[in-house]
């Protein structure tokens, strides 16, 4: 099926035809099939996808071709970005491996809003408020019109060129809802002796996590202005005393937080009445149904939990406290820098600058230094990955932590502020959590969406709670699952009881 | 792609495209202005016909004869000409009854037996009887219902105000009324000042800066107590409720919303926009009836900060006043007649016909209520569909909003109005047994949602 050296050297008289003599409409239509674009972009699935897809099969029995979608309407800047997009493809077709390329990725709403062009979408879909549009479509389509500038229509329609099976349109009631057999159950959680590492077990089910000890210790919190990729919401440093705290070895996987999803009881999920007569009234109501695939479609086990929100991250740590006996929280950011720099102080954990680790030119490739370090230790955007990946795949931190940086950000119990470290006083910082009050929390350690320069020890980012509710369709929006929001997770840390802290 | 990011938001675009109403030669006067800051074209507001064109006959359905149904019936009647009434809709057959009665006094008009339907699912049985018109006048709660169902029989709809008593509803008429667009019905809204030929003119020398940029308003509904029923022992809870309907939260909206939407509704179209958030007050002190306040104290703030103060009062023996008020950079007006300086000396009024006597009337010369008919059969027979729909749904919403806030004592934006899921009243209707006891709403003491 490879094209030969004549469709080749075809291609290349195409794009140079398009360039410069946009006359010849034989060529230009030639050039627009659906085979002519399959004969080079031989994106493994793409295919047989759109064959699946309601746009090549529908009630009309209207067929949507590949430039209908993937170049913009004619007269609309059609030509030049055909023509950009031929030369790129061309130089992909012969310079790259097309193998290597991530196409799981790139069909991520983020990266198929490059190659797909709403006005396109638009030219055909003209009437936003068709009669037959359900209710739920006019809820939705009312949305889009207050706040057509942040969202194309691709944000919720992902699916409509190329069939996912894995995509829900719908609440999704039987997620999580793992049926395990034969399998140890653990009837106690660990029970803490002495200020050392322990494995915690979730009892009443078979799930369990490692916790790492920190000892308590001072570190300098944030960039020096020697360090160049620091940015200013990380300055100036301050020095911060911290108490002694276990922290979780990997992010909460999915294992851990859908024992927390299916042991508690929320509205939406619960169809037995009978198990409400005996409700305790201080039961910790838990999650209601997510809409659509939390998981993504990349499946759960020990993948870190993503896409619940801030209130269900920090719902679930009052869970488990209650079911351990013990006091689990997020972490402050000081905590979490602390942790994550085991007594370093560079711009990471192990060695090397960002601009090592930045993508580079063909001539970059030669000239710089060796970059496979980081890949051992960080699935970030450079990884290539695309996803979250799950946990024990990366080398520790030196305390032993995995998955500090990258894979996914984490929340914090701080509020967000962009000059907090301004606003705290000269002295040393005794346990610092952060502003008294704020609207957004401080996120940390950058996720496979990131850039090297944004998975360093001090980067600091935040939640950003309306973008990442922005295509939920649901009236209220949920409070328990992010709509638009795939890399943020958490990690758990737990507070040493005083006597412990006295055994140490 | 750029006309959607233009500096010019769509709803200030909807807002003075629906304004100039049905003449559209005129109204791509309009649209130029609104769309370039630079143009700076003079926005003409065409003098409404005082009768509509003559044409083939056009059947109309009432549904909901209460007073102010009968009395758009009629209103419709007088329109023009070759205009039928075809069909009436209520739950109650006295209702029926004195629809009937009256418009057989008034305009010799007999409505068939077989075309009156009684009964909750009445409306949809007018949408089947054949007419081409359906004049929706049932307490605000049944409205987005009626015109979700009107919109899917492809009718033109002329509409009472207030259109929705909570978010769910006012959102439900907004997607009905881009729907409506789509397919060409026309919609008119009886916020009749927009059909008011002194507010037009007035509305004509503002949009093209007589007092420069809106930098306040003020609102006012304060008037004397509105009527209320005394229950008949043979009334059931939800046959004392509908008639007794403009003292129940869930049937009218609350009174600010019931009626004080008129004067929000000014506002909003004068300034092409609607405000992002509210403060309000409110309570309740003379009522007799139902679980409404009577009175509200609102201030809106619209997205340039400026903001308006609405006020409005059922009580009797108190200041009333009706009306609005805006200043801008230039001067001020009272939106309907006359455009002062910032020093207060008058630079323009409204000039009212003159009588047989000669003298200068004191009101326009059509009825403004008579004038919504004869705009509505004006653009169905002149083919010029105009559609208020929206432009009332948003008003509504804006009175929902303040009310809220009032309620609640807490501040409400527009933002959480467009994602609340706050829906009023029973899921179904019979005429039957209600939750009677009122539940009177106490600032600080409950949630927004």
């Amino acid at each position: 099926m490879l094209p030969n050296k004549t469709i080749l050297i075809a291609l290349t008289g195409f794009v140079l035809g398009s360039v410069f003599i946009s006359g010849s409409r034989k060529v230009f239509h030639l050039t627009s099939t659906d085979r002519f674009c399959a004969s080079c972009h031989v994106h493994p699935q793409t295919h047989s996808s759109w064959k699946l897809s309601t746009h090549f099969d529908n009630p009309s029995g209207i067929i949507v071709h590949c430039v209908d979608c993937h170049l913009p309407p004619e007269g609309q800047g059609y030509l030049k970005e055909k023509a950009i997009t031929g030369i790129r493809d061309l130089y992909g077709k012969l310079f790259k491996d097309s193998s290597e390329f991530n196409w799981e990725q790139k069909s991520l709403p983020e990266y198929a809003i490059n190659h797909t062009y709403e006005i396109s979408c638009k030219k055909c879909h003209q009437n936003l408020f068709p009669l037959q549009l359900s209710k739920d479509g006019d809820e939705a389509h009312l949305y889009y019109s207050e706040h057509e500038d942040e969202l194309h229509c691709i944000n919720c329609h992902l699916q409509v060129g190329h069939y996912s099976k894995d995509a829900i349109h719908a609440k999704n009631v039987s997620f999580g809802s793992v049926v395990t057999e034969n399998e140890i159950i653990f009837t106690h959680p660990a029970r803490i002796e002495k200020f050392e590492n322990f494995t915690e077990y979730i009892p009443g089910s078979n799930v369990k996590f490692d916790m790492v000890a920190i000892p308590g210790g001072t570190f300098q919190m944030g960039s020096s202005p020697d360090q160049k990729a620091g940015q200013p919401n990380e300055k100036p440093v301050r020095a911060v005393k911290l108490s002694p705290f276990f922290i979780a070895k990997t992010e909460v996987t999915w294992d851990e937080y859908l024992s927390f999803y299916n042991a508690t009881d929320s509205e939406g999920r619960t169809t037995d009445r009978s198990k409400k007569q005996n409700i305790d009234p201080d039961a910790i109501t838990g999650a209601t149904p997510p809409w659509g695939a939390p998981d993504q479609g990349w499946g759960t086990g020990t993948r870190p939990a993503i896409t619940m929100t801030y209130h269900a991250a920090k719902t679930y740590c009052k869970w488990l406290s209650k079911i351990t006996g013990k006091k689990y929280r997020l972490p402050t950011e000081a905590e979490w820098e602390y942790a994550c720099r085991g007594e370093t102080t560079g711009s990471y954990f192990f060695e090397g600058e960002p601009k090592d680790f930045k993508k580079k030119g063909i001539f970059g490739k030669i000239f710089s230094k060796n970059s496979d370090e980081i890949y051992q230790y960080i699935n970030f955007i450079g990884s290539k990955i695309g996803k979250t990946i799950k946990s024990g795949k990366v080398k520790a931190n030196p305390l032993g932590l995995q998955n500090m940086l990258g894979n996914v950000t984490e929340f914090c119990l701080d509020w967000y502020a962009p000059n907090a470290y301004e606003q705290y006083n000269k002295d040393t910082l005794i346990n610092p959590s952060g502003p008294e009050k704020g609207t957004e929390h401080v996120i940390r350690g950058g996720s496979f969406k990131s850039r090297a320069e944004n998975v360093r020890n001090a980067s600091r980012d935040y939640t950003k709670t309306d973008k990442w509710l922005m295509t939920d369709p649901q009236m209220p929006k949920s409070i328990w699952w992010y709509s638009d929001c795939n890399h943020v997770g958490f990690r758990v840390v737990c507070e040493p009881e005083n006597k412990t802290e006295q055994n140490k | 792609m750029e006309e959607k990011k233009g500096s010019i938001s769509r709803r200030k675009f909807l807002g003075n495209t629906a304004a100039i109403g049905a003449v559209t030669t005129l109204g791509v006067v309009g649209l130029a202005n609104a769309c370039s800051n630079e143009t700076k074209k003079k926005v003409i507001i065409p003098v409404p016909s005082d009768q509509a064109p003559d044409g083939p006959t056009l059947k109309a359905g009432l549904i909901g004869c209460g007073g102010r149904g009968t009395g758009a019936a009629l209103n419709f009647l007088n329109a023009g000409s070759n205009l039928e009434i075809h069909a009436l809709a209520d739950i109650f057959q006295d209702r029926i009854d004195d629809t009937k009665k009256e418009l057989k006094e008034k305009n010799d008009v007999e409505v068939p037996e077989e075309n009156c339907f009684l009964g909750f699912d009445a409306y949809q049985k007018v949408l089947d009887s054949g007419v081409d018109i359906v004049i929706l006048a049932t307490p605000p709660h049944f409205r987005a219902e009626q015109l979700e169902a009107a919109v899917k029989a492809k009718k033109h709809v002329f509409m009472e105000k207030p259109v929705a008593v909570d978010p769910v509803g006012a959102r439900s008429i907004m997607a009905s009324a881009k729907k409506a667009k789509v397919l060409g019905l026309s919609i008119v809204a009886g916020t009749q000042r927009r059909h008011q030929r002194d507010y037009l003119k007035t509305y004509e020398q503002i949009v093209n800066g007589a007092i420069g940029d809106i930098v306040s308003a003020n609102v006012y509904w304060n008037g004397s107590q509105l009527w209320y029923r005394d229950r008949q022992p043979e009334w059931s809870d939800m046959e004392f409720m509908i008639r007794d309907w403009v003292n129940w939260i869930w049937l009218s909206g609350d009174h600010i919303t019931e009626q004080h939407v008129h004067n929000l509704d000014v506002v909003n179209w004068f300034s092409g926009k609607h405000p992002v958030k509210a403060v309000g007050f409110g309570a309740r002190h003379r009522r007799v009836t139902g679980d409404q306040y009577d009175m509200f104290s609102v201030d809106f703030i619209y997205d340039n900060d400026f903001h308006m103060h609405s006020m409005c009062r059922q009580i009797n023996g108190c200041t009333n006043n009706v009306s609005e008020y805006v200043r801008g950079t230039k001067g001020y007006s009272n939106c309907r007649n006359t455009i002062w300086t910032p020093e207060g000396t008058e630079k323009w009024n409204y000039e009212y016909p003159l009588d047989e006597n000669g003298e200068q009337m004191k009101n326009v010369k059509i009825s403004p209520y008579d004038q919504e008919h004869i705009d509505l059969v004006t653009s169905i027979r002149k083919n010029e569909p105009i559609n208020e729909g929206e432009n009332i749904a948003i008003s509504t919403m804006t009175a929902i909003m303040g009310r809220i806030s009032a309620y609640t004592g807490k501040e409400v934006t527009w933002d959480e109005m467009m994602n609340s899921d706050i829906r009023l009243g029973p899921k179904t209707y019979e005429l039957g047994k209600m939750d009677m006891e009122p539940h009177f709403h106490v600032p600080g003491s409950e949630s927004k949602d």
